[in-house]
This record gives C-alpha cells, sequence and structure tokens, in this order.
C-alpha cells in the first residue's frame, strides 16, 4: 500500500553476485581480517567507522537445494524459527528484547545458502550480539510457533498469486529447472509446507547448522581485536559436526521450446519470462556478460526497454538477468503487457535478443554501458551491511577481493570480441522456455506459435510445477 | 529554487534530488494522474537533449535517474559519479527550461502510464483498495483521486493541459534542490548559478484551499474481486505533517505496528491467529491525511473478526495508554531510523529534502530528537483518543470471488 508511482520500477532482480565493476577513482574494500576458529567457523572482520553501527552477515551453506523431495520450503521455515523460541526466550521475549534497541534480525533461505543477518548500533552491540547468537545456536522450536509459522505460510503463498509479478519467478524456475537444482520453491509452495513437522526442522538444525558450515561477516563500527574475542567467546564453544555434502546437479540448457501458459482469468495484463539455462557466480567470463547484459536488460537505455517501453509503450518494464548460483542458475527475460498486446511484445523481445545475436554490440553501446556500471557500483558497497554481506559471498563463491579491487581493469578489459563470445556463449537463441501468467481464454490461440510443447495450468491450482514425487 | 548541499567524501559520488511542490493535490476531475504523467515526460526531451537522449546520455557518463509522484510533491534523482558533475546541471536546466512535447511520445507514453497502472492498482489486490479507500474517505479534498489517475484521465488529457501543467509546477522557485555526496557547497552553487539562475520565474500553483470537512459516521466500502485472500484497509484522518501531534502519532503507530512485539502483531499475528500481516502507515502531506491501517487476513478468518481485535487493540491505547517500556522503545527505534535514513549520500540528500518541503524547513531535521524525546504518555495516549474514533474511520474490505461468484 506504500505506493508512490514512480516512473521505472527498481526491478531487485539478480545480478551476477559480485558484480565485477569498479568506479574510475578506484574503490578499494576496506580493509578486513579473516579467522577461522577452531570449530571450523569463518569469520571476517571490517571495521568502518563513522555511523554507530554494527551489522552481522551469516551464509550457512546450506539453503533449498537440501530440502527433502516434497518437504519444499524446510531451509526457510528452519530459518524462519530460529527467533520463535530459544533456550532463555519465548518468541515473543524475542521480539521484545530486539525492538527494544531497535534492532534487526532476517534469516531466510536461498536456493543453495541461509542468510542470518542482524543490526544493531554499537552501544547496544553486548544485548545485539546476545540475541543473534541465541537465535542462532539455541533455537527451540515449540511445536506451537512451528505450527503457526507453517499455517502462515501456506496462506502466504496462496496470497502471492493474487499478484502475479510476485510469484512469475517461482513459476519460471520450475518450468525452467524441473526438479534438477534450482526447481523447487525455495519458499515452498501449499502443497510442501503441509508435510513438514517439527521433527523435520529439528532434523535440518541439527543436520546443518553447524560452525564449520558458516561464513559469519562483521562490518560497522567496533574494534577488530575485541570483536574477535568477543565472537570466540560466543561462538567459539559450538561444537564442530560434519556436514553432510547435498549434491546440486548442474542444469544443462533446455533443448528446443516450452511453453506454460498459467491462467488467472481476471488479468488484464500478460506477465511473461523467457530464455534459459544461465551461468555460474564464479563463470570466468562473469565480468564481460555482465557489462552485455547491462546492454540488452540491465537498465533503463537497454535495448530491450528502449523496444518494449521507450520506442513502443507496450510496457512499464523489461529486464534481463542472471541467476548467480554455485552451479548454472537462471536466464530470463521479465516484462509484462496489456492482454492485446502479448504476442507484440513477445515477439519484440525474441526480435531483440536474435539483433543481438546477429549484430552484437557496438563500441557505443560498449563504451557506455562501461561507464554506467562503474558509475553506479560505489553505492552498491556505501554501507556496513552492504560491505558485510559482499565480503561473506565472496568467501562463500570462493571469491577474493579482486572481485572490487581489481574490476576496473577488468571490465576494461572487455573486448568487443569478448562481448561477441558471451552472447555466443551464454545468452539463448532458438532453444527457450516461456512462462505466462495471464487471461488464458484471451491469449492462448495466439501464443500457441511459440512451442511445439506446451503445458497449461490454473493459477488455483496449488503449487507452481509438480516436482518429481508427483508425477505419474 | 532553494538549492541545499551536504557534503561526504566517503565515495566518489553524487546524488542529487529536485522535489516540486507539485502532485495530485493539485489536479482536478479529468486530468487526473497528469503530475504523474508529466513526470514520465520530462524523461522524454526538451531543447538540447531530445527524445531519449537524456537517458543515454546520462547512463554514458556512468549516471541513473528515476523520478515518483505523490499526492503533494513531484521528485526527481539522479545518482552519478562525480565526474557527471557539470553534464547533470546541463540537462537538468534544459527540461526544466525547454521541455519539449513530442505528440508521438506522449502517445507511447500514455501506454507506459496505462501498463503501470495496470500493475500498481488494477492488477494488485492492495493498489485496487487503496484507490477506493481514498476516493471514499475523501469528498471534497483533491487527495480522492488516485495518483496514477483514473484510466479514462490516462487516456484523455490533452496537450493543453501538459503544457499548463508545466506553466503551473515547473517554475524553479516552486523546486528544492538537495545534493549529498563527494562535493562542496561552492562548486554546486557555482554550477547553480551558471545553469538554473538564468532560467525565468513564473507563477507558482494556486493555493489548494479547500479543506475536508470533519467526517460525521463510519463509512464502509466492498470491493468484490477475484482472489485468493480478503483483504482490509482502514483509514482514519490525521492531520498534516507540520502539525505538532505529528511526533506522538509516529509514536502510537510504532508502538501498535512495529515489528513482532508491536501490540497489533502480538494481537492479530501471533495470539489470536487473525492475520497475516498487520502493517500501518501514513503519507507526509501538506494538507490533513489519513492514517492507513492493512490487515491482511489469513485463509477461512471473518475479515469481521480482525477488525473487532483491531478496534479493541486501539480502544485499550485510548482508555489505558501506553508504557514506560513501550514509550523507550519507540524513542529507541526511531534513533536507529534516523541513522539508517542518514547513513547513505542518497538516504540524505532524501531525509534533507523531505523535512525541508514538508516541514518547512531542513533545520527542523535536526530537532527531530529533541521532539521525540519531549513526547510523554500522555501525549500518546491524547492523540488515540483524538484521531482514532469510530465516526473518523472508513473502512475497505475485498472480498475474494470466484469465476462464478462470492466464495461462500
Amino acid at each position: 500500500m506504500r505506493y508512490h508511482v514512480s516512473r521505472f520500477l527498481m526491478f531487485v532482480s539478480a545480478c551476477l553476485a559480485v558484480p565485477a565493476i569498479v568506479s574510475a577513482q578506484s574503490i578499494h574494500l576496506p580493509r578486513h581480517e579473516k579467522v577461522v576458529m577452531k570449530n571450523g567457523m569463518t569469520v571476517l572482520l571490517m571495521e568502518k567507522h563513522g555511523v554507530p553501527m554494527v551489522s552481522f552477515s551469516a551464509i550457512l551453506k546450506s539453503g533449498a537445494t537440501a530440502d527433502p523431495v516434497g518437504q519444499e520450503g524446510l531451509a526457510s521455515i528452519t530459518a524462519g524459527l530460529l527467533r520463535k523460541g530459544t533456550k532463555t526466550r519465548t518468541a515473543q521475549q524475542f521480539a521484545a528484547d530486539l525492538d527494544f534497541i531497535g534492532g534487526y534480525f532476517g534469516a531466510d533461505a536461498g536456493e543453495e545458502s541461509t542468510s542470518v543477518s542482524a543490526e544493531f548500533l554499537t552501544k547496544d552491540l553486548a544485548r545485539g550480539l546476545d540475541l543473534y547468537a541465541d537465535a542462532f545456536q539455541h533455537p527451540t522450536f515449540p511445536q506451537g510457533e512451528v505450527d503457526k509459522l507453517i499455517a502462515q505460510a501456506i496462506d502466504s503463498a496462496k496470497g502471492a498469486k493474487d499478484a502475479p509479478d510476485q510469484v512469475l519467478a517461482p513459476y519460471y524456475n520450475g518450468y525452467l529447472f524441473g526438479a534438477v537444482s534450482y526447481g523447487r520453491p525455495t519458499g515452498g509452495d501449499e502443497l510442501s509446507l503441509k508435510h513438514i513437522h517439527r521433527e523435520d526442522v529439528t532434523k535440518f538444525y541439527e543436520t546443518y547448522y553447524a560452525p564449520g558450515n558458516i561464513i559469519l561477516a562483521v562490518a560497522g563500527e567496533f574494534n577488530t581485536a575485541e570483536m574477535n574475542k568477543k565472537l570466540e567467546e560466543v561462538f567459539g564453544t559450538w561444537t564442530a559436526k560434519a556436514i553432510p555434502a547435498v549434491a546440486v546437479a548442474p542444469a544443462s540448457p533446455v533443448e528446443g521450446r516450452r511453453l506454460l501458459l498459467v491462467d488467472k482469468p481476471d488479468a488484464t495484463q500478460t506477465y511473461f519470462a523467457i530464455g534459459n539455462i544461465g551461468t555460474t557466480a564464479n563463470d570466468p567470463d562473469r565480468v564481460a556478460i555482465r557489462v552485455v547484459n547491462t546492454i540488452f536488460g540491465g537498465r533503463f537505455t537497454s535495448m530491450l526497454n528502449e523496444a518494449l517501453r521507450v520506442e513502443s509503450g507496450l510496457t512499464y518494464g523489461v529486464n534481463s538477468s542472471f541467476e548467480p548460483h554455485k552451479t548454472p542458475g537462471a536466464f530470463g527475460i521479465y516484462s509484462f503487457t496489456k492482454n492485446a498486446t502479448t504476442v507484440q511484445a513477445v515477439d519484440m523481445a525474441l526480435a531483440i535478443l536474435q539483433k543481438l545475436h546477429k549484430d552484437g554490440v557496438t563500441p557505443e553501446q560498449l563504451a557506455s554501458a562501461k561507464s554506467y556500471l562503474k558509475g553506479q557500483f560505489p553505492p552498491s558497497i556505501e554501507t556496513s551491511s552492504q560491505l558485510a554481506r559482499r565480503i561473506a559471498q565472496n568467501e562463500f563463491y570462493g571469491l577474493d577481493d579482486s572481485e572490487v579491487n581489481q574490476l576496473e581493469a577488468r571490465i576494461d578489459a572487455v573486448t568487443p570480441e569478448l562481448a561477441r563470445h558471451v552472447i555466443q556463449k551464454r545468452f539463448p537463441l532458438d532453444s527457450l522456455v516461456f512462462v505466462m501468467i495471464g487471461k488464458a481464454a484471451e491469449i492462448k490461440p495466439e501464443v500457441q506459435k511459440y512451442a511445439e510443447k506446451q503445458d497449461a495450468r490454473a493459477i488455483t491450482e496449488p503449487g507452481y510445477w509438480p516436482h518429481v514425487t508427483e508425477k505419474k | 529554487m532553494k538549492v541545499l548541499v551536504q557534503t561526504d567524501h566517503s565515495i566518489p559520488n553524487v546524488t542529487l534530488y529536485v522535489f516540486y511542490r507539485i502532485g495530485s493535490r493539485n489536479e482536478h476531475p479529468g486530468t487526473t494522474g497528469l503530475s504523474h504523467f508529466f513526470e514520465h515526460m520530462m524523461f522524454n526531451g526538451a531543447k538540447k537533449y531530445g527524445p531519449g537522449e537524456l537517458d543515454k546520455v546520462m547512463e554514458a557518463n556512468g549516471g541513473s535517474n528515476n523520478a515518483y509522484t505523490e499526492r503533494d510533491v513531484t521528485v526527481y534523482q539522479d545518482w552519478f559519479p562525480r565526474s557527471a558533475m557539470p553534464l547533470i546541471f546541463d540537462i537538468e536546466a534544459d527540461r526544466i527550461r525547454d521541455l519539449n512535447f513530442d505528440p508521438e511520445k506522449i502517445k507511447s507514453e500514455r501506454g507506459v502510464v496505462a501498463s503501470e497502472r495496470r500493475l500498481r492498482v488494477d492488477n494488485d489486490n492492495a493498489g485496487t483498495l487503496d484507490e477506493q479507500l481514498w476516493a471514499t474517505a475523501f469528498v471534497a479534498h483533491t487527495y480522492q483521486w488516485p495518483v496514477v489517475g483514473w484510466m479514462s484521465d490516462i487516456e484523455h488529457w490533452s496537450m493543453e493541459d501538459l503544457k499548463h501543467h508545466f506553466e503551473m509546477g515547473y517554475s524553479p522557485g516552486n523546486a528544492t534542490m538537495v545534493v549529498a555526496g563527494d562535493v562542496t557547497a561552492e562548486e554546486i552553487f557555482q554550477l547553480c548559478e551558471k545553469y538554473i539562475e538564468p532560467i525565468p520565474a513564473h507563477t507558482p500553483p494556486p493555493a489548494v484551499t479547500t479543506l475536508e470537512p470533519e467526517q460525521l459516521g463510519e463509512r464502509r466500502l466492498i470491493v468484490r474481486k477475484q482472489s485468493q485472500l480478503p483483504l482490509i484497509l482502514i483509514g482514519y484522518h490525521i492531520p498534516s505533517s507540520n502539525n505538532p501531534d505529528f511526533y506522538s502519532l509516529n509514536v502510537l503507530r510504532t508502538v501498535l505496528f512495529h515489528g513482532e512485539s508491536s501490540r497489533m502483531y502480538q494481537r492479530l499475528v501471533d495470539k489470536d491467529q487473525l492475520a497475516l500481516e498487520v502493517q500501518s502507515f501514513a503519507p507526509q502531506a501538506f494538507d490533513p491525511s489519513l492514517e492507513e491501517m492493512y490487515v491482511q487476513p489469513k485463509q477461512g478468518v471473518d475479515p469481521a473478526a480482525c477488525e473487532k481485535a483491531l478496534y479493541e487493540e486501539l480502544e485499550r491505547a485510548k482508555s489505558s495508554g501506553i508504557t514506560d517500556l513501550e514509550l523507550e522503545k519507540a524513542k529507541n527505534i526511531r534513533l536507529v531510523e534516523f541513522y539508517n535514513q542518514m547513513r547513505t549520500i542518497n538516504g540524505r540528500a532524501n531525509t534533507i529534502g523531505t523535512y525541508e518541503v514538508f516541514f518547512g524547513d531542513y533545520n527542523k531535521l535536526f530537532d527531530a530528537a529533541k521532539n521525540y524525546a519531549a513526547v510523554t504518555k500522555e501525549d500518546v495516549q491524547g492523540v488515540a483518543k483524538k484521531y482514532f474514533g469510530p465516526n473518523n474511520r472508513t473502512v475497505a474490505t475485498l472480498i475474494p470471488e470466484t469465476e462464478e461468484g462470492a466464495k461462500p
């Protein structure tokens, strides 16, 4: 309901995890230290003075891919329950203690990891750290809280379908990946959530929440030696244990064309995603891919937005992005347009994709995108929470400080030849997956032309796309 | 034009905001949504930078931009590396002075705005309900229509309407510029003298004199729509942002709605398990506005049960007030919020501009902590009693329908 009506959506689309860009004035990561505790927990410490706050950003190296089949959402529910009762606090006490100091605590599972983060004023550090460590290490998962959260999650999964833009991604991922790697919904769906019980949550916690499976980054106003000592006191006693490996089979690009039409009979606008399997977070060509995607669909003057919005007025917004993961994630073009112009908009997006392959990018486009990425980079590492998140992610993906410190050179090194190379290699052309949410009665006859293999379902049907166990 | 500068060399970047004191509040039936449409046109070509060139030149120089329109203001934002600085001023001056109205661009931009309306309102339950709530809560004042405009107005306003709007709202004197980041005040003032000062002033928009008469009884409305879950929005008339009650109202909202320890979350989400989510929000406003409460009921819960619980909590705040602990908590939360707003150059430009425009003086930013410290339990109980009575509220409920009709 907080509408202000703005010129364009700030797409919260994922970019390559660690965008390899640097300002012309050589942005550097502030100095930071890495400590590996005896129990295996990796700690990264970065002092950043000026604002009296401390940010904690932990990555637990297990996420939705560790969910048992049929219990999608387990990692997410487990994370959500961390604050809902500990050995020394009820959920209500935790909330009261946290809110009293104006603190922030957040925990949620992504595809391949779980993020547990917090932020406090430096003056409240002792109380804040106590809360953070309490939720992380001592959750008790009271039955009543488990039931409540799961019931809420089921309703939220239903309610999300009232806003097609919110559910385009899980439909697209489900249809694109199927049961492989990132196809299952990270938050679960109306069906899978019903199959999660307290013992599943405790088992997930006991299995994966262990110091050797955690990267903890702390940034902000503090003294490194003192912080290191405090963290050792709080987390150093956490017992080490072996973590079972979760095998994630890398997805292969889909061959040919497939289309899923999700019927929402009251829709006045069709929401669509088009793409295929993309690439990994540590792709050696990640900088070049980022530059080319900026030109193609990653900014206001991108080829896609120029065509679908600026020149034709077909949509309020269109973008393209690569999802960064350890194994190849999704690449997609995302937009929406009124029912009657669905085919016109989709045809146009496909024509732009063909143009990218046929003509490549011009020297002017290349220079502009480089300048844009460099100029927009510094505000992305401005705050302690942004910095903590970034160094934790670098560590998770096996990347180093050169992701930031060397980027100017890397971005300048992207040549037209390299751009052409990544277009051929990473941007799909003929083999494509289409997902459309819209009014089937109006658009179905026309959109059938896009693919020989077609699937359809109603938006009211629970779930997004059948997981392997539900198939006949 | 008043220009405010805040220097910070921690990153080599600059944020520039221009706040124009014009919004949907200054419109009339037939041209609703014009301020917002006009905001889009501000990117569609002027004399020096033609259609599409503004964005191309800005992005090629490392900058990006956006803009938003509210009931009271239209705000333009530029984020750019220091190196792009003279250029940004050239661009801003060009469009303030010599905006061009290309009929072809107007045509395509109408399509963009219609798509935006479908996204935010027509295909969004909260958007649909919110629009109806304001249209019902206000019968006299211009806050009654949506910022994005009614669809029929989006389709029909004319070139003359647009030109008139520019004449009316875009005099430099009707705007405030805020610059934060890797700059000095001296260089910004020099750039303003060169690029902005020569732009002639014109007459500012006529005053909006209509005042919403006191509401004399509860208003209720229903929206029936295909949807998975029902939804409730409740609006209470509250005063404009520069009213002294502003701070007490913020404290009350914090106690009732902020975080999982808040009274409404504890009651509706946690204890009674009636709702998935409860929130409350009041926009910054020149004129008396609405405190808007949002309740997302759980599946199978009668919206009336959510309403009842919410009213009981309001009554409790009115009859027994809040505790010392709650007051202290609310003040701590406000302090953290302050640091959060002020920790980036973007947050600072936005906050400084907001205080200047809505509170009349950016210096009030520095008094905020003092003003919150002065709030007493009695003040909070006082505003609860003053504004949150049944006669002063409008209740909007979305009732789900299937394709066949109403759900049982």
